[in-house]
């Protein structure tokens, strides 16, 4: 009797192994085999969701955290197998430091650099999109560009006002420094009244974006590949007229 | 439910710590992902931090893998 309700136990809890290991590959997504290439050398930084900075968000956000991001930059930097870099860029917005930094970042980096709009773009996306050596955006995605403002605990002096005014000359600064967009302009899409409904400032859609100035072209993942594969031709010209 | 309030969501609901001490940043076989804490102590894949195209390719990286606690 002992040994069968042994092994009875042993048989559930065998059971319960096997259940739970169906379980676990549920859980795995599916993904189709993919036959391995050689190592590339362009590579991809995707900066999805809210940038999150000083402050770490709720596990419910999804968050891009700069601190990740600015070694695997460094990195790209220098790694001599890595050409080129492509920024698919789908955020909301975030902390205008570390959205700053990244910019930063992604603008002073040597290596040619390629970002695409995809969805949306909004607030300090804006000057991440731009950061780039050269920007798409797809015909469906959009950016919002709007005044920027406090969270959490505001003292309401005149310094306030004027430390906000300053950080947002900061990204307005580096918007015009980086895309085709004049300054006077920039200002006149972040103030406008009555395009947004619970705000002031101004929504542009894929083409609109290009036409405003601040993203260089439409187009999608075949376009980017193929402006950083020219990028990265002109990278290299140099070098070889020197060896001749 | 509506609220009428200036304050953030989150800083009338706080979220629990539970949930951020179960997510943690580490890195498994040279790279860096994101992994959530198992109720059977093992760790699932959440994200993967590389730009390299081909680890997203990776069958062992695919999210939802589970990694065995070291």
């Amino acid at each position: 009797m002992d040994k069968e309700t042994e092994k009875q136990k042993k048989q559930t809890k065998q059971g319960g192994n096997n259940a739970s290991a169906i379980v676990e590959k549920i859980q795995q997504l599916g993904q189709t085999n993919v036959p391995q290439a050689p190592d590339s050398n362009i590579h991809v930084l995707s900066i999805i969701g809210q940038v999150e900075g000083h402050v770490q968000l709720p596990p419910q956000n999804k968050t891009t955290k700069y601190e990740h991001v600015l070694p695997q930059l460094i990195a790209i930097e220098q790694n001599p197998k890595i050409e080129g870099l492509i920024i698919l860029l789908n955020t909301v917005g975030g902390d205008v430091e570390a959205g700053l930094a990244l910019a930063e970042m992604i603008a002073s980096m040597s290596k040619p650099t390629v970002s695409i709009v995809l969805g949306g773009g909004h607030s300090i996306g804006v000057p991440i999109a731009t950061a780039a050596d050269y920007s798409f955006i797809v015909p469906t995605a959009t950016m919002t560009i709007h005044p920027i403002r406090l969270t959490g605990l505001v003292i309401g002096v005149p310094q306030t006002f004027e430390y906000l005014d300053k950080m947002q000359d900061r990204v307005i600064k580096f918007v015009v420094d980086h895309s085709n967009i004049k300054e006077d302009h920039f200002k006149e899409l972040m103030f406008a009244k009555g395009n947004l409904t619970r705000d002031i400032g101004t929504n542009v859609v894929g083409e609109d974006a290009v036409e405003q100035g601040l993203i260089n072209e439409v187009g999608g993942v075949k376009n980017a590949m193929e402006k950083v594969n020219e990028l990265i031709g002109d990278n290299k010209e140099p070098e070889q007229e020197v060896i001749q | 439910m509506i609220i009428y309030t200036p304050l953030s969501e989150v800083d009338i609901f706080p979220t629990e710590n539970e949930a951020h001490s179960k997510r943690h940043c580490v890195t498994f076989q040279g790279k860096q992902m994101y992994v959530e804490e198992q109720e059977n102590g093992s760790y699932q894949l959440l994200q993967l931090l590389s730009t390299d195209p081909n680890d997203f390719m990776d069958q062992n990286y695919v999210p939802g893998t589970s990694i065995p606690n070291k």
